[in-house]
Parts: structure tokens; C-alpha cells; sequence
């Protein structure tokens, strides 16, 4: 079986991308060409359709086949850039179907991996990384100090809210964005904003 | 612009089923994947080539899937790269023992759906490879940038790693080959008119009609620079003033010279260039061993032309001159 709270936390996510289709796309419309929300709500629209056929031997398998649905189908590179983070993610996990706090610092870890390799992108270049980089590290801090889950899962929605904040006075290097240059000054990085929104939601929801 | 088209969401699987049953003996077309693949692939004994792309370069590359060529090309809507599910699968349908060959055009949302793609057919057990052209002069490399853009130079690598793997050569093998030939090769473009794509039904961009677009890429995108139109000769004089010294070619050097139409221009000007380019080539002592003249990469409609410079050898020069059986031979 897969791990219930992995399953939770990724229909949370699922959802979050389909029902803030018009808001991300408003944010990558500032910059970007426009289309990050419109990807992101029907590859997910494509997760949630095949939701209870996915293969739940393991939390590896799971999240696997939820990278193929969710990437499979859409163009342009946010398929690619989130389904390799999916990927990557349950490559940690391969076999496994309870996850432990350590095991989600190491997921994400591999995500940021992924996405770095993906994308060819780095931190401090406006990207998603810029907000799910210090996340994780809150997590690994929170674990450390022995918090409990709820806790920690509020204290690195606050964490990945400041950081897309802080994405503001970034300028774009990667993606659609980079060609706008200094014009990318000024406006946050929707995929940030996206890791926040998610982020908070999988709070709430704990 | 007027086109002949249906339902615009419809144009390229309409196309390939016009391509299957043009070739009934040769080509299968899988609907469910965008796929055209040879008739007798996989062959265990034989290296799966693939090449993806966004459509609209026709004839690359499903027009160049064939015995010596390809043994599937996996489009993606026109200018849009594939999905990657649809690369996926067609490397799965195409699995052979000796490996998958994935070529592609370097391009940021092909680049990404290929490596996702090839990742996954990883670890369901494939052997598959990855190989990136880029011949295109135009783009200056920047740390920036995903880097030099792919276009008509496809064709040789294509060409090369396709006859290798007729007579048998392994996967290794063909990743030498094809970035051997890749790293010799030099394209350059320029635009005359701007395509069409259908689903947009108008111009892509505004070129003024005494106006030409220098280093044009295959779907538009803006290349060096914008200039009044000059003379054919000065052109040849731009295209080889920027080809030429890029890798560079050399007095003594032997070449492959291509001269692509990009769609909309006549065979007869691409002719007319072709000669200018052999003489001046010449000129520099630069012997021109095989030629190429006509459409390999095009840009739907958009008129235009684009010069390819391949440093030949011997073992590049007999990969050129296998047979090859494609739905596009020319008579």
C-alpha cells in the first residue's frame, strides 16, 4: 500500500493546481507567456480522472505513476519541470509504503534535484526552486528540533510564503520569463507563489 | 494566407494518416501517439532510431521514416514539442535489443520532454540514448540560453547514424557517429516572408516586404538581425560569412552543402543559390563533395532558405551515400 498521509498531501496538491488555474495563469501572464496555470490544471485534471486506478503497491509506484499521468499529456515545460520532481521523488521512496519525516526531507531533495537538472536552472534565479529550497530546509529544521507534523507542515508553508515573496526583487534567468531580462524585476515567480499556495493548503488541511 | 485545412486541431494527424496511406507497405500510422514508424520496426538486430519535434518542418521528420533513416518520428502539434507520453510510448513500441536512438532538435520543451521521456523508458528496462543537435550559427550561446537551436542540419546526422544502424552498428556506436557528425555541421538561415501556422491563421510575425530576416529560426524566432533585402549573391556572401568561419572550414576542407528551401520558395532560387555558394566555396578551396538542394526542414510556408556546411570524411561521405527508402525520395 502507499503511504495514506503521501496520497493526501498529493490530492491536496491535485486540487490546489486544478481549482488556481486562473490565478497562476495571471501571475505567469505578468511575465511569462501565460500558459503555467492552463498546464499545471490539466495535467492534474488528468491525475484526478485516473485517481483511484493508480497502481498503490508501493509509495514509489504511486508517485511515479501520478509523474507519467501528470506530465504525459501537457506541452511546454511545466509537464517536464513537475513531472521530473514527482519522478525524482519517488525514486526515494522506491519499495516503501511508510514515509517518515526523513524520508519527505529526502523526497524533496531529490525533487530539487531533478528540477535543477530538468531545467538547467539554480537557486536565485526566479523558479519554484526559490521557494521550495528553503521549505525543505525548515523541514529538516523542524524535524530536527522534534516538532510535531502539523507543525511542521504550517511552519513550511510560512517559510515557502516568504520565499516566493522574496522572489520579487529576482530576475528571471530561466523559461519564457528570462527573455523579458530586468522586466522580470518586480513581479513574483508563479511557480514560487504556486509552491506557497500548495504548501499552505497541505497546512490547512493537516 | 488560405490553406487547405479542415479543423485546424485536426492538421497534423490528418497529415499522417495522408502519409500512411500514401505509403501502405512501408509506414504505420499509431493514431493514439501522433506516430509514424516503419512497417517492420523493431528489428531486433537493428538500433530503434527516433526523432521528435514540433510539426510543421516537414518533410522532417515523419517524412523521413524509412529503411536508412528513421524507424519512427513522434511529432508534436505544429511548433509545440511532442508530449512527452507520446515519446515514451513510441520508444517503448519500438524497443529493440540493441537499443533506442533519441534524436533531438535542441530546443528547450523537446530537450525536456526527451530526457523525461528517455528517464522513464530507463527505468522500465530500456536501453535508450539521447543525442542533441544543434547546428544553427545564428544563436549566440549564453549561460542563459538552452543554446544553439537544431535545424536543417538534422538531416545529416539523421542520414549518418540511420545508415550505421541499417548495417548493424550498436548504440554506442551511433551516439559517436551522430556527435561527430553533429559537431562538423553548420547552418544558417534567413527569412524572406514570416509561416503561417494553421491553427493561428495568420502571419507569425511581420516581415516589411523590402525586409529579410537574417539567422531566422525554423519557427520564426528572430535570428541576428533585420536588414533591407539585398542580392542573391550578397546573401550567399552573409550565409557563408557566418557558416564558414564558425567551425571553421578551411581551404582543402571536402563538404556536404545543403541548400534548404524553407517552404514557400521555389526550387529554382534555391538552385540559384546553390550555385553562387559552390562557386564562392570554391574560391576559398573549399571542394563541395555531396549537394543537397531542395526541402528537408522547412517552416510551413515561410519563404526562404538556409545553408548547411558539412566537413566530410571518409567515413561520414560512405554513411552519405548509403540507400536510404523514404516516403519523400525525389525521382
Amino acid at each position: 500500500m502507499s503511504d495514506a498521509r503521501v496520497e493526501s498531501v498529493v490530492r491536496t496538491i491535485t486540487e490546489g493546481c486544478i481549482e488556481n488555474e486562473k490565478y497562476f495563469g495571471d501571475l505567469d501572464s505578468v511575465v511569462g507567456d501565460g500558459d503555467f496555470g492552463f498546464s499545471l490544471a490539466r495535467g492534474f485534471e488528468k491525475v484526478l480522472e485516473q485517481w483511484d486506478s493508480f497502481d498503490r503497491s508501493d509509495t514509489g509506484t504511486f508517485l511515479q505513476k501520478v509523474a507519467v499521468v501528470m506530465s504525459g499529456r501537457i506541452g511546454g515545460t511545466s509537464g517536464p519541470i513537475w513531472g521530473t520532481a514527482f519522478l525524482r521523488a519517488a525514486g526515494q521512496v522506491k519499495g516503501k509504503q511508510e514515509i517518515a519525516g526523513d524520508d519527505v526531507v529526502a523526497m524533496l531533495r531529490a525533487a530539487i534535484e531533478g528540477i535543477k537538472a530538468r531545467g538547467g536552472a539554480d537557486l536565485g534565479e526566479k523558479t519554484l526552486l526559490d521557494a521550495l529550497a528553503p521549505m525543505t530546509e525548515t523541514i529538516e529544521r523542524e524535524l530536527a528540533a522534534g516538532s510535531a507534523p502539523a507543525d511542521i507542515a504550517k511552519a513550511a508553508a510560512v517559510s515557502a510564503r516568504d520565499a516566493a515573496e522574496a522572489t520579487r526583487p529576482m530576475q528571471a534567468r530561466r523559461g519564457r520569463a528570462s527573455y523579458t531580462g530586468e522586466r522580470s524585476i518586480g513581479s513574483l515567480d508563479p511557480g514560487a507563489v504556486a509552491v506557497a499556495v500548495l504548501a499552505e493548503r497541505v497546512a490547512d488541511s493537516w | 494566407m488560405k490553406k487547405f485545412v479542415n479543423d485546424p486541431l485536426n492538421f497534423v494527424p490528418e497529415m499522417l494518416k495522408g502519409i500512411a496511406l500514401a505509403n501502405p507497405d512501408t509506414l504505420r500510422y499509431v493514431p493514439e501517439y501522433n506516430l509514424i514508424m516503419r512497417a517492420d520496426a523493431p528489428s531486433p538486430d537493428k538500433v530503434s532510431i527516433i526523432q521528435g519535434s514540433g510539426s510543421g518542418h516537414e518533410p522532417a521528420h515523419v517524412m523521413v521514416v524509412g529503411k536508412g533513416m528513421l524507424d519512427g518520428a513522434c511529432p508534436g502539434d505544429v511548433f509545440a514539442a511532442p508530449p512527452m507520453e507520446y515519446v515514451l510510448e513510441t520508444a517503448k513500441l519500438l524497443a529493440s535489443d540493441k537499443g533506442v536512438l533519441l534524436l533531438v532538435n535542441n530546443y528547450t520543451g523537446d530537450k525536456m520532454a526527451f530526457e523525461m521521456a528517455a528517464e522513464l523508458a530507463e527505468a522500465e528496462g530500456l536501453n535508450v540514448r539521447t543525442l542533441f543537435i544543434n547546428d544553427d550559427v545564428a544563436v549566440k550561446d549564453s549561460t542563459w540560453t538552452v543554446g544553439r537551436r537544431g535545424v536543417a542540419g538534422n538531416f545529416f546526422v539523421m542520414k549518418a547514424v540511420g545508415a550505421a544502424a541499417e548495417a548493424g552498428a550498436s548504440l554506442e556506436e551511433l551516439v559517436r557517429i551522430g556527435e561527430k557528425v553533429n559537431s562538423v555541421t553548420r547552418t544558417m538561415g534567413i527569412a524572406l516572408t514570416p509561416c503561417t501556422p494553421p491553427a493561428k491563421g495568420s502571419p507569425l510575425f511581420e516581415l516589411a516586404d523590402d525586409e529579410m530576416e537574417v539567422g531566422v529560426g525554423i519557427h520564426g524566432e528572430p535570428g541576428r538581425r533585420r536588414a533591407k533585402l539585398v542580392s542573391a549573391d550578397e546573401i550567399v556572401d552573409e550565409l557563408l560569412g557566418a557558416v564558414v568561419p564558425d567551425l571553421p572550414y578551411s581551404s582543402g576542407d571536402s563538404v556536404a552543402l545543403m541548400i534548404n528551401g524553407l517552404g514557400g520558395t521555389p526550387i529554382s532560387e534555391l538552385y540559384l543559390l546553390y550555385g553562387l555558394a559552390h562557386e564562392k566555396l570554391a574560391a576559398q578551396g573549399i571542394t563541395v563533395g555531396r549537394s543537397y538542394v531542395g526541402e528537408y526542414c522547412t517552416s510551413l510556408d515561410m519563404a526562404g532558405a538556409s545553408l548547411t556546411l558539412v566537413q566530410l570524411d571518409d567515413e561520414i561521405t560512405e554513411l552519405l551515400l548509403a540507400p536510404a527508402e523514404i516516403a519523400n525520395r525525389v525521382f
